[in-house]
């Protein structure tokens, strides 16, 4: 029977309680807005108004895109006032506010605009390199923006303005979803385009768009050298005409340009070159045989020249070969070049040393002073009969059951 | 009886104060450890409490060795900085070493004046200088001393029984612990365990009349009376031993070490390998090794007997892989994780006492006596001459080594890399540096930034690291295949690692770093080259780690130097009163137990000489076959190994004096052809392996065939050359070899060339980049791309065109997937490609799948060295797709394209040919990238060659190629519907460039062959110019 009291206590407390609540929404009931100014500029003091006649001080509940926060108020002549923090009322867009006391709630919402005027462009452009020829565009992005960064209204108009080569061009475009945004096409021609733009009298830095060339078409090559001779020790410097594109653009320099020789073994020699002012220049020496080369230069995948063909004429019409020191010692020469002359020093030369039809050794050497001398080791080749091969200037000479010993 | 200071003693830890303390000045920083305990000290400088270092290894717990020498370092740190920290260490770890020796010694001998012997003698003996000047080993230093200063306690303590003693003893041995973890547990067995033997030993004599009277019996009734106190030491100090380094433990059965084993000296063959010998066994024992007959006399005597067992234990474990004794009683894993050149250490330091009565009794005692009874006062004089003599030279010898033969290069200035690093975000970057050495830890210490590196190899987490036996890639040329291999692994894939900027002291690396795609930045001030690599993302913001709870935390933290804290309290007490003599105490139990020091044996003095003599002898027979070996010109073999070797190491002036005198050579001449020879062989190749065969010999001639075999940064070279060489007035000279004659056509001559410079930011500013400085990627094509098979490997070929107008730097990455999209591999391309292109050029491509090299056992790493070689990644599941990324940067550098193919033979199985230098540059390394092709003139594999010999301007260069094998390539997938280029797709990107492109443009410029396989073949060079001017 103990227990009686304790639940009459209860009920007691409960009864009161919610009579309490009653009474605090009765007072909600009367908190209403003053404020009735819906639209500011960013940065401006925004303070909300309500009425209150009870003395009852509840929290503001307030948020926008960045984010929410509660605000107390301060009583001025029985009047609530929420002052906004500055974090809100600096940024554009929407607020949405909430007062919530007891079980009624008053909400509304303001809009925050940006100030009226420019502090920074803020621009991108992208890519900063097109091709010329006109289908290539770069992108240029510009976002007007007041002095607390808030975009400037929809339909903002910016002027755009960018020269390139003679002309200078000025658009407007307007501002949308926050940007204004404008393709800028590649000319015919290559150069650099300087881009800037204007909104409300204030105008960007400059930027700067490099318009490459395109790719290179056809060209021709010719060669240059000493004198026509395979003697292996003089160089043919091939040319490019100037390399440009459909619209008789420079290539840029630098443009890879492969040269391709081709000779009568229909073997690939290959040597390369890249432009300069559109030329490309590349360097061969010469063959130390008789050849006929056929020349063709590419940019590959792009464009290709003309065949050049070349003769080299046979520079060494026959050598000498004595063998000495047990046959051990082979000294080939004098080799003489095309007016008789001893050829400059390091023609090739070649020694094969076959028994029975199978290569025992095979030897190279270069010549000094019109000779070249090969000093076979007994270690290397023992004592034994031979059949002795000697290459050089694409000539051969055999020599048969050579005795080593 | 009023005690008087001990004179030795205040003598020895003068003279060791002196010698050492400014000695180190000039030793300690170059030896291979000191500068390790310096970046650990750095870190506890910087986080006390936070145990995860990110800096080297991608991150690693300092949890991994005991703390307490480089919280030290750190502590005092904050006074003087990190060198006064490590000096101030070293100068204490001095003081404790001499000290310990002193009561160790007191300890053994029971007499002041031997003691004080043998401190005087430590201070000079050849074990510790090595351990301290040599190797830096300062916790291991500190380790030993103040357990050698624990162990009179723990005598006391079993002795008498006095908790006292108990206390002092395991503070002591707490603070053995935090120092070095190695130390306590092997000193529990080496030297613990027979002091507990001996204790006994004097318990039971106590209780009998005479020594001869201890018997077994005895013995183990002794045992059994001591008991309680052996079992509460050794469970006491277990449990320290455990308890104060607790994370330790925690964290090594958590990241067990379970790396390939590194090779250490310590466990060579000492009569194979002789400078092993000399580090590891002749100087750490020095002149011990006259005395060894002694010291096994007394150590064996039935007081010391267990120590006669510890130390003869302890010197054949030191003797390492010469015979298989230490690796039988080790077992296989623990003698390849321990280096064994302590256990001589402690074998040295063991005999310090033994020693010390030596001289004792030499200087002053019945020894003294015997001898001038028996040879004389002359002889006396001379014999301690002559031990004098040889005690200073060991000194003085291991003092110098590091001069002789430096174990580091030389000391670098690291403040330009410092000033690089945190220039301009550098430090966002991965860093690695190669040819610093040890030094690599001071430069760690210095900076924010993290390399990938590291030089704790127990702390190595990454699989490329742990599965080679290589302790750093920094000296990867050192480690053979392993090495470069590793190496390689990190130079390919670096955005892995964050890895953007390298450091190099040696410019054997220069090759492979060009080859896998780096570029050179500059030169800094120091003279270290700085490269770069483009397209590497910076290190995240936020790292993972491996977290540990905070308990162990703060026990790591604060432990250490708490153990230091109570052993300085419990000891000071101690200590006050032995060094002030303050006031009169009792005189320790063990000095009761003197040795009579009035009859020296006859016999062991007899054996003594004997040893001596063997030992004289020994020396001698080494010194003659040392001279033998060296003496170059004594035989052709040893004149063709000095004169490569010669050639080795550069040293022209000593391979001139090997060519023979009447050859009409001059030096001038000689020095001339050496200096115009460059390329891989000539300038980056190591000689590994020299054999020579002599196949012919007369009196004064001989032909031998040389066979060598070099180690290159970026493929291994067999040579075999035939030399001849002749003997003059009893000396064999070599016959000098053939010069290329080629003569270059014109004597000046000159060539335009477009170069270019990215200003990187024109704004000098540390903000992020502006958005209208950053260049536009270089926009690539990939030609062709597909998924092949050869032989047991997979690989992705193709070509690749830069179709910009920009030159770039090309990054291809290529990963495998199965039919049902799952990723098996990722690769990017190595050499098998131009990395930098001109604006139009192409290259062709491969990229190998190297598997992580050797990862599955360590029994498969072939013993053979080939950088080239490379395992291929073994895959569960078979490969059927593939995506390739390709990336463009912009870059200027590297651009010398005037490499032309000037003549070519094609036979069967080779292609002969010659290359000739048109441009202005010197090729360091040319290489050729062959490709293949089939009769429809598709792709099917790329190959490469680099040619050994680098060209001179306007110089031809014959080459050999061997044509692949019959080996078929297996075309799995030629879709190139996975491209990407700088992110985009590949057809859309190149399609808005060039709208209409000449397929297969150069076809006809194809090279037939004739050959089963392959119909087609083109040639493509690349040249690396190691000094451009």
């Amino acid at each position: 029977m103990r227990v009686l009291p304790a639940y009459l206590f209860l009920l007691v407390l409960i009864s009161l309680s919610s009579f309490a609540a009653i009474k605090q929404a009765d007072k909600a009931s009367e908190i209403e807005l003053q404020t009735v100014q819906t639209e500011f500029i960013a940065g401006h003091k925004i303070t909300l108004r309500f009425s209150n006649s009870e003395g009852v001080e509840p929290l503001l509940y307030c948020t926008n895109s960045y984010g929410s926060t509660l605000i107390r108020p301060y009583i001025e002549g029985g009047i609530l006032n929420y002052s906004i923090p500055k974090h809100i009322t600096q940024k554009k867009g929407i607020v949405s506010w909430k007062l919530i006391h007891g079980n009624i709630s008053l909400s509304g919402q303001f809009t925050i605009k940006a100030k009226p005027e420019v502090a920074s462009m803020e621009t991108y452009i992208g890519p900063p390199s097109i091709q010329a020829g006109g289908t290539d565009y770069t992108m240029m992005v510009v976002i007007p923006t007041d002095a607390l960064d808030n975009p400037l209204p929809e339909d903002t108009t910016v002027k755009t303005k960018h020269q390139f080569l003679s002309t200078e061009i000025s658009d407007t475009i307007k501002t949308k979803h926050l940007v204004a945004y404008k393709n800028i096409y590649s000319k015919k021609e290559s150069g650099r385009m300087l881009v800037s733009s204007e909104c409300l009298n204030i105008n960007s830095k400059e930027f700067t768009i490099n318009v490459m060339p395109a790719i290179p078409v056809g060209f021709s090559i010719s060669a240059k050298r000493p004198h026509g001779y395979a003697d292996g020790n003089q160089i043919t410097t091939f040319e490019t005409s100037i390399l440009k594109d459909k619209d008789n653009n420079i290539v840029s320099d630098g443009t890879f340009v492969t040269f391709s020789i081709s000779n009568e073994k229909n073997n690939i020699l290959k040597t390369y070159g890249s432009t300069i002012n559109g030329i490309a220049t590349a360097k061969m020496i010469h063959p130390d045989y008789g050849s006929h080369w056929q020349i063709q230069a590419y940019v590959i995948g792009m464009a290709q020249s003309n065949i050049l063909s070349l003769n080299y004429k046979q520079a060494i019409s026959d050598f000498e070969v004595q063998f000495s020191e047990n046959n051990r010692v082979i000294t080939i020469g004098p080799l003489k070049s095309f007016m008789d002359q001893m050829i400059p020093d390091g023609l090739s030369v070649k020694l094969q040393i076959y028994k029975n039809n199978t290569t025992i050794e095979s030897i190279k050497t270069t010549s000094a002073n019109g000779y070249a001398q090969f000093k076979l080791k007994p270690d290397l080749v023992k004592n034994d009969d031979y059949t002795i091969v000697i290459q050089t200037a694409g000539l051969e000479k055999t020599f048969k059951n050579t005795t080593l010993w | 009886m009023k005690e008087t200071t001990n004179k030795y003693l205040i003598v020895a830890l003068l003279l060791g104060l002196a010698f050492h303390g400014s000695s180190i000045f000039f030793t300690l920083e170059t030896t291979y450890d000191a500068l390790i305990h310096l970046f650990f000290a750095d870190h506890y400088a910087n986080s006390w409490f936070e145990p995860w270092n990110y800096k080297w290894y991608t991150g690693f717990t300092v949890m991994s060795y005991p703390p307490l020498v480089h919280q030290s370092i750190a502590l005092l740190s904050m006074i003087g900085g990190l060198k006064f920290g490590l000096f101030t260490v070293a100068i204490i770890s001095i003081l404790l070493f001499i000290t310990g020796v002193y009561r160790f010694s007191l300890l053994i001998t029971g007499n002041r004046t031997t003691a004080g012997y043998a401190a005087l003698l430590a201070v000079f003996s050849s074990s510790f200088v090595e351990t301290l000047h040599l190797f830096g080993q300062l916790p291991s230093i500190v380790g030993i001393s103040v357990l050698m200063h624990a162990l009179p306690e723990i005598y006391l303590w079993l002795k008498t029984g006095k908790y006292w003693y108990l206390a002092t003893s395991l503070s002591l041995i707490a603070v053995t612990v935090t120092s070095h973890h190695v130390t306590p547990i092997f000193g529990m067995i080496f030297f613990i365990f027979p002091l507990i033997g001996m204790v006994i030993m004097d318990v039971s004599r106590e209780s009998v009349d005479t020594i001869k009277a201890v018997t077994i019996r005895v013995f183990i009734q002794s045992f059994l009376k001591l008991l309680k106190r052996i079992i509460s030491f050794g469970l006491l100090s277990l449990i320290i031993i455990i308890g104060c380094i607790l994370p330790y433990w925690i964290n090594s059965k958590n990241n067990p070490i379970t790396q390939v084993p590194i090779p250490h000296g310590s466990r060579d063959n000492f009569l194979e390998i002789t400078s092993s010998g000399l580090v590891f066994f002749i100087i750490p024992w020095g002149i011990l090794l006259i005395l060894l007959p002694y010291l096994f006399y007394r150590y064996y005597s039935k007081r010391y007997l267990f120590f006669g067992l510890s130390f003869t234990l302890l010197t054949i474990l030191g003797t390492g892989g010469t015979t298989a004794i230490p690796k039988t009683i080790l077992g296989e894993t623990a003698f390849n994780i321990l280096t064994l050149d302590r256990f001589t250490l402690w074998a040295s330091i063991m005999a310090l006492p033994i020693m010390g009565e030596f001289a004792y009794r030499f200087v002053q005692g019945d020894l003294k006596t015997l001898i001038q009874s028996k040879f004389g006062a002359v002889y006396h004089r001379i014999i301690g001459g002559i031990l004098a003599g040889l005690f200073i030279f060991m000194t003085i010898f291991t003092m110098s080594l590091s001069y002789f033969r430096p174990s580091q290069p030389d000391t670098i200035k690291m403040l330009p890399i410092v000033n690089f690093l945190n220039q301009d975000n550098h430090d966002q970057w991965r860093f690695l540096t190669l040819g610093f050495g040890d030094q690599m830890a001071w430069l760690s210490a210095q900076t924010n930034a993290m390399t990938v590196d590291g030089n704790y190899h127990s702390a190595r987490r990454l699989p490329e690291l742990t599965t080679r036996p290589i302790e750093r890639l920094e000296n990867s040329k050192f480690k053979g295949v392993a090495g470069i291999g590793s190496l390689q692994q990190f130079l390919t894939r670096p955005e892995k690692y964050n890895l953007k900027y390298i450091f190099s002291n040696d410019k054997f690396y220069d090759p492979i770093l060009y080859f896998c795609g780096w570029q050179r930045l500059r030169q800094l001030e120091n003279g270290i080259m700085v490269w770069e690599r483009l397209n590497i993302p910076p290190v995240s913001s936020i790292l993972p780690k491996d977290d540990v709870a905070k308990w162990q935390k703060i026990l790591w933290g604060t432990i250490p130097l708490l153990t230091v804290l109570l052993a300085f309290l419990l000891n000071i007490h101690m200590l006050w009163i032995n060094a002030l003599k303050t006031k009169f105490k009792a005189s320790p139990a063990f000095l009761n137990f003197k040795h009579d020091y009035s009859k020296f044996s006859p016999t062991v003095l007899k054996v003594t000489h004997i040893w001596s003599l063997v030992l004289a002898l020994l020396v001698c027979l080494a010194m003659y076959q040392f001279y033998i070996k060296n003496d170059s010109q004594h035989n052709p073999e040893n004149a063709i190994i000095a004169y490569y070797d010669a050639l080795d190491f550069k040293e022209f002036e000593t391979a001139f004096n090997l060519i023979n005198p009447n050859s009409n050579m001059t030096i001038s001449q000689y020095m001339l052809e050496v200096s115009v020879t460059d390329g891989l062989l000539s300038s980056y190749a190591k000689l590994d392996a020299i054999e020579t065969m002599v196949t012919t010999q007369t009196n004064n001639m001989a032909t031998v065939k040389v066979i060598t075999k070099w180690i290159t940064p970026l493929e291994k070279i067999n040579k075999v050359d035939y030399k001849i060489l002749s003997k003059l007035n009893g000396k064999w000279y070599l016959e000098p070899d053939q010069l290329n004659t080629d003569l270059p056509p014109d004597q000046l001559y000159s060539a335009n060339s477009t170069s270019y410079h990215n200003q990187g930011r024109r704004r000098i500013t540390t903000e992020q980049t502006h958005h209208e400085d950053v260049l536009k990627q270089p926009v690539l094509e990939v030609l062709s791309a597909k998924l092949v098979k050869y032989e047991n490997h997979y690989a992705i070929v193709g070509e690749i065109q830069n179709i910009d107008n920009v030159p770039a730097d090309v990054v291809l990455k290529g990963t495998l997937y199965n039919d049902v999209n799952k990723e098996l591999a990722s690769y990017n391309a190595k050499y098998h490609m131009k990395h930098k292109l001109m604006p139009k050029e192409t290259t062709a491509f491969k990229i190998n799948f190297e598997g992580i090299a050797w990862s599955r056992t360590k029994d498969s790493i072939p013993d053979t060295f080939n950088p080239d070689e490379f395992t291929p990644v073994e895959f569960e599941e078979q490969p059927t797709k593939f995506n390739l990324q390709a990336a463009g940067n912009v870059s200027g550098s590297d651009l010398f394209k005037n490499l032309t193919l000037s003549n070519i033979e094609i036979s069967e199985k080779e292609i002969n040919g010659q290359l000739f230098n048109s441009g202005l540059q010197e090729i360091t390394i040319p290489q050729l990238l062959i490709t293949y092709y089939d009769e429809h003139k598709t792709i099917l594999w790329v190959d490469h060659l680099f040619v050994k010999e680098g060209i001179r301007q306007q110089r031809k260069q014959d080459f050999e190629y061997a044509i692949l094998n019959e080996s078929k390539v297996n075309v799995i997938n030629d879709i190139m519907d996975n491209i990407y280029v700088n992110g985009l797709p590949n057809d859309q990107i190149s399609r808005k460039i060039i709208s209409k492109r000449i397929d297969n443009h150069a076809n006809s410029e194809l090279q037939p062959v004739s050959h089963p396989n392959y119909s087609f073949i083109k040639i493509e060079t690349n040249s690396y110019i190691g000094n451009p001017n």
